[in-house]
């Protein structure tokens, strides 16, 4: 079963759209939702999570319509990039909570994860830093045992060491079958480590959506002249940065002629170069 | 699911709305030591009437509106967690402001369960009014639009009690106690399914 789909999904805003977007995410997968600073990543979460209406097209999650019932979020951890918890309780208040909101809470499992996060029970979240409020939003998304994790821009703001044992944490939810997580972010690194699917969002658009190995198997770099660059296919070229050395262009492997080096690409350089040719 | 609500706005309320509590016990005190201060037995009630005000704008520094959107709870239950606790606070405060008026009453042998009826109904008509008409704009605007409305109404409040007080408009209360008391409840109920409404449809 598919954890997420989304079907041709509109949502306008003056002087933003967000154009028919299609994403699937299947159970036991994760899926990163790569883009710029308002490309779109934060509005999409936000309809998935009915915070915002949509205009146009379809969201299941777990099978069912997203806006069906407020049960289904029973199943669904977030963390959304502003974490939101009330700055002057602490843990064990805010444990205690959850646990009558959420019919599955894990008393056991909270307090596994707030002692393997390095969390103090008994001081204020008003008084944590960026990362230990990421990590308590994250701690109290994985405590109700949910499905599917949503998660805004979990990694933005944080040191490296800290980003490390996040994408640990993640890593371990997903090695479940049946847990799935959508991760937005714009720091693409981290979802290279991460994910299985890459989707590509810019200015409101997606542009694609593909298996992460695929990608990085499908495409590479080249570095040539000019005149080099347009013998090749147009059609095997998906960006290009010129310079007074040369050009250097993101090509697709299969359009490139044999003998021609093609050096690997990072998720980061085919995000940038796609993005600029879309400008 | 309401009880976690409900404990979190308990929570947040003893741990930010203290000084108005420090500041109600004073009152209560002027007004029961004091000398034809029945007066200031509203200036409590209204006060924690309006602690689902304040609450609101603490969800909105924090995170929590946003946040809590994502609970497995509607709208419609977020919004009565906030109209509960403004009853039970209010409530709170409203019986311990009767005892008080009572007590005070008999000590001075001037207990008369007319007279007592219709200064009831006036408090609970002047707690009431305020988080009725503030937390439909609250809910629709968010606290920081709702900000001016909030001082704006306090402002109005104080000033019509203060000028009905003025003239002795408790006397006049007297043929009209439970139509006062009827119509302060079904405010607070028209209000609560007012933000209801407007809550079902913001996007935040």
């Amino acid at each position: 079963m598919n954890a997420l789909e989304i079907r041709n999904l509109t949502k306008s805003y003056p002087g933003f759209r967000l154009e028919k977007l299609d994403l699937t995410l299947p159970s036991g997968c994760i899926l990163g939702l790569v883009g710029e600073n308002g490309a779109g990543k934060s509005t999409t979460i936000k309809l998935i999570l009915d915070m915002i209406r949509r205009d146009e097209g379809s969201i299941t999650l777990l099978g069912r319509d997203n806006r069906e019932d407020a049960v289904l979020r029973q199943e669904i951890g977030v963390v959304l990039d502003e974490v939101g918890l009330p700055a002057c309780l602490n843990p064990a208040q805010i444990g205690k909570l959850m646990a009558d909101i959420y019919s599955n809470w894990d008393p056991a499992l909270y307090s596994r994860c707030l002692r393997q996060l390095d969390l103090p029970a008994g001081k204020a979240f008003g008084t944590f830093s960026r990362g230990m409020k990421m990590k308590l939003g994250i701690a109290v998304a994985l405590a109700h045992r949910p499905r599917l994790l949503l998660l805004d821009e979990p990694t933005s703001g944080l040191d490296p060491v800290v980003r490390d044992e996040v994408v640990e944490l993640f890593s371990e939810f997903t090695r479940d079958e049946s847990h799935a997580v959508l991760i937005s972010s714009h720091i693409v690194s981290d979802l290279e480590k991460l994910c299985d699917y890459i989707a590509f969002l810019h200015k409101g658009r997606l542009m694609l959506c593909e298996e992460k190995d695929v990608l990085l198997e499908e495409y590479g770099l080249i570095q040539c002249s000019a005149k080099a660059l347009e013998e090749l296919d147009p059609a095997a070229i998906r960006g290009k940065k010129i310079s007074p050395y040369g050009v250097q262009a993101l090509v697709r492997r299969d359009g490139v002629p044999d003998g021609m080096p093609v050096s690997p690409v990072s998720l980061e350089e085919l995000f940038i170069f796609m993005a600029k040719e879309a400008v | 699911m309401m009880k976690g609500l409900l404990l979190k706005e308990f929570y947040v309320a003893s741990r930010t709305c203290r000084s108005i509590l420090f500041v109600a016990v004073v009152f209560f005190a002027l007004s029961f030591f004091g000398r034809d201060s029945q007066f200031f037995f509203l200036y409590p009630l209204m006060m924690v009437s309006l602690f689902p005000v304040t609450l609101l704008s603490y969800d909105e520094r924090d995170g929590w509106d946003k946040y809590s959107l994502t609970l497995p709870c509607t709208r419609a239950q977020l919004v009565s967690a906030k109209y509960l606790i403004g009853l039970i606070f209010g409530g709170a405060v409203f019986l311990l402001a009767e005892l008080l008026l009572a007590v005070r009453l008999f000590l001075n042998g001037a207990f008369d369960a007319g007279a007592f009826l219709s200064l009831s109904s006036a408090l609970l008509l002047l707690g009431l009014l305020g988080p009725s008409l503030l937390m439909p704009f609250t809910f629709k605007f968010g606290s920081e639009k709702g900000r001016m409305a909030y001082y704006l109404v306090i402002v109005l409040l104080f000033a019509a009690i203060a000028l009905l007080a003025g003239m002795g408009f408790y006397t006049y209360l007297e043929k009209f106690s439970w139509l006062v008391i009827g119509a302060a409840v079904l405010l607070y109920l028209g209000s609560w399914r007012l933000s209801i409404f407007f809550y079902e449809k913001r996007e935040l």
